[in-house]
């Protein structure tokens, strides 16, 4: 059996952690830059507030409704979240962290124990430990399992947990699940299961075989249908391998300033959009990690890692390096050797897909970019690579100030809640 | 005049002892045994990390429990309030810090209770929007600014 294990509402939730008031309130969050809606609670979801919705129309199509906006604190989520993931550990050590606010695990050695009120209990704990309510789904794969969550979301019933662990209750569930929110149905394979009037989940499942071989020359696809009917075909390492790119390197030396780290990392996430780009293919997030050399145990020691969702899939340079870098400045502690850095992009799609979550920047400045990147990758193939960098790439004199600090400083967060797990002068206070 | 023990550090785990298991010539070393890690506050005194959050201390409504203005509360949110637990409770849109008085459960209603004759007890009822939010499990006191 598998489970997947997600926060509810994660950005909202982590938000409500130190605003109890908050609870039971329509609350939203704002993507980097405070440009859209990335985050609902379920009163915002119920008002019509869709994810996506630009800032600035909220005012205007809700007036006269309390809604409580936040700016995106990514360093609060990923405390917490790691938390989360920390309270999972202990309990299903065989896991593996898919996004900021997913977990799967594999529950195979744990099938002997009530695995329904286990997955209850975890809430419970969760809840109470960290303040973040969760929902899991326990199946006998991933794609069921994901099928399950989404019932485990919607019904209170399941009290946060639920068990597709029969027959009946696969076909239930099935027949009552539209077939574009599968799991590895792309949106471009629902437009055309659509098309041919196939709706639920279980309209596709039950087809046989061959019509499905016929009709979408796709592996991805056919091992979609044989995990909807139940087999076990979608192997760990190859949901890591497919979602991230990494591009890491260990110093020759030891690096101790943020500049010199910055402009190393510049160069990671560089080389990952190149990838991305040549791949055709484009990231929902970047990840950055640091870490300083185990080896030396006579060094202090630090390692940490951060990820940031960009709201609108890309493989623009600037955008991923901007990212990165805001990742960087995040996770950077003075004082320590490091040894060690990388850029993890992950979530690849398809380049094709992402036309239509285009929100939050404009159209025209989207193909600037996409042309900024063409000739960029023009250049440094006929001139060698690295003939054209971005400023941040290159090396930042330790005095001055460089393009790295204008793009760290130029990202716009004005609902930013404060930082009570991770800033001293942020923790709350105690009348 | 009060005692105070002395808790040592313990050092013995440091580089000398590091290969001692691989050399097998000579004796060993009898200090091998007693091979310990150092005492750690994150290790020994935080029960639950993940539960574990920090306070400032704002005003002086429990400065008769030693409690004043300024000190670090360490609050844990895994542990299950009991009567007369300190508590961080989320009450009016802000986080206060009390004593939980649960003696009166029987009549419908708890109190929050100051430890400051200034101050009175605040009764929650059922109604109430409240929570405990979590359990004051240690107060650190800087002695010296």
């Amino acid at each position: 059996m598998y489970g997947i294990i997600d926060c509810d509402n994660c950005y909202v939730s982590c938000e409500r952690v130190f605003r109890p008031d908050l609870k039971h309130k329509p609350v939203v969050v704002l993507s980097n830059n405070d440009g859209c809606i990335v985050a609902r609670s379920n009163e915002a979801k119920k008002m019509g507030i869709r994810a996506g919705m630009p800032y600035y129309q909220l005012q205007e199509k809700f007036p006269g409704n309390q809604i409580t906006v936040f700016s995106s604190n990514y360093e609060l989520y990923g405390e917490l979240t790691a938390r989360v993931v920390s309270l999972i550990r202990q309990e299903a050590p065989n896991y593996f962290r898919y996004s900021i606010d997913e977990c799967f695990v594999n529950l195979k050695k744990m099938e002997s124990t009530d695995l329904k009120q286990w997955g209850e209990r975890m809430h419970q704990k969760v809840l109470r430990y960290v303040g973040m309510p969760i929902s899991i789904g326990i199946a006998p794969n991933k794609t069921l399992a994901k099928v399950a969550s989404h019932f485990a979301k919607k019904y209170p019933g399941y009290k946060h947990c639920c068990f597709i662990d029969n027959e009946e209750k696969r076909i239930k569930a099935l027949k009552l699940f539209p077939v574009e929110d599968v799991w590895g149905i792309g949106r471009r394979y629902a437009a055309k299961l659509k098309a041919m009037d196939i709706k639920t989940a279980w309209d596709f499942a039950s087809q046989r075989p061959e019509w499905v071989r016929y009709n979408f020359h796709n592996v991805v696809i056919f091992r979609t249908w044989r995990e909807l009917n139940g087999e076990d075909c979608v192997p760990e390492e190859e949901i890591a391998k497919k979602k991230s790119i990494c591009t890491s390197r260990s110093f020759n030396g030891m690096v101790t300033e943020l500049a010199d780290l910055k402009t190393h990392i510049s160069n990671y996430a560089a080389r990952c959009a190149e990838k991305l780009r040549k791949e055709g293919s484009v990231a929902s997030s970047v990840s950055v990690f640091v870490r300083t050399n185990p080896f030396r145990e006579d060094l202090p020691q630090y390692e940490n890692f951060m990820e940031i969702p960009l709201y609108t899939a890309t493989n623009s340079t600037i955008t991923i390096v901007k990212a990165c870098v805001a990742a960087l400045e995040k996770i950077y502690r003075p004082g320590y050797y490091y040894k060690k850095a990388g850029v993890i992009v992950m979530q690849t799609t398809s380049e094709d897909a992402i036309q239509t979550t285009l929100f939050d920047i404009n159209a025209e400045q989207f193909d600037k970019l996409k042309k900024l990147d063409r000739v960029l990758d023009k250049i440094n193939k006929v001139n060698g690579s690295e003939t054209v960098v971005l400023g941040s790439q290159q090396y930042t004199p330790k005095t001055g100030k460089g393009k790295a600090d204008v793009f760290a400083n130029a990202i716009k967060h004005e609902f930013r809640s404060p930082n009570p797990t991770t800033r001293w002068r942020d923790i709350i206070r105690l009348k | 005049m009060a005692k105070v023990k002395i808790l040592g550090k313990e050092f013995s785990h440091q580089n000398e002892l590091k290969f001692a298991d691989a050399i097998k010539a000579g004796f060993p070393s009898p200090a091998e045994d007693y091979r310990h890690d150092g005492l750690d506050f994150n290790r020994d005194l935080i029960r639950h990390p993940e539960a574990t959050f920090y306070g400032r201390v704002d005003g002086d409504s429990m400065v008769e429990a030693g409690i004043s203005d300024g000190d670090l509360a360490v609050i844990d949110r895994a542990v299950e309030a009991t009567h007369g637990d300190v508590i961080v409770a989320y009450l009016n849109e802000e986080f206060t810090i009390k004593f939980l008085d649960l003696s009166h459960q029987k009549e419908g209603y708890i109190e929050l209770k100051p430890a400051n004759p200034k101050y009175q007890p605040i009764r929650i009822s059922a109604d109430d929007d409240f929570e405990v939010w979590g359990v004051v499990v240690w107060t650190i006191k800087p002695w010296k600014r």
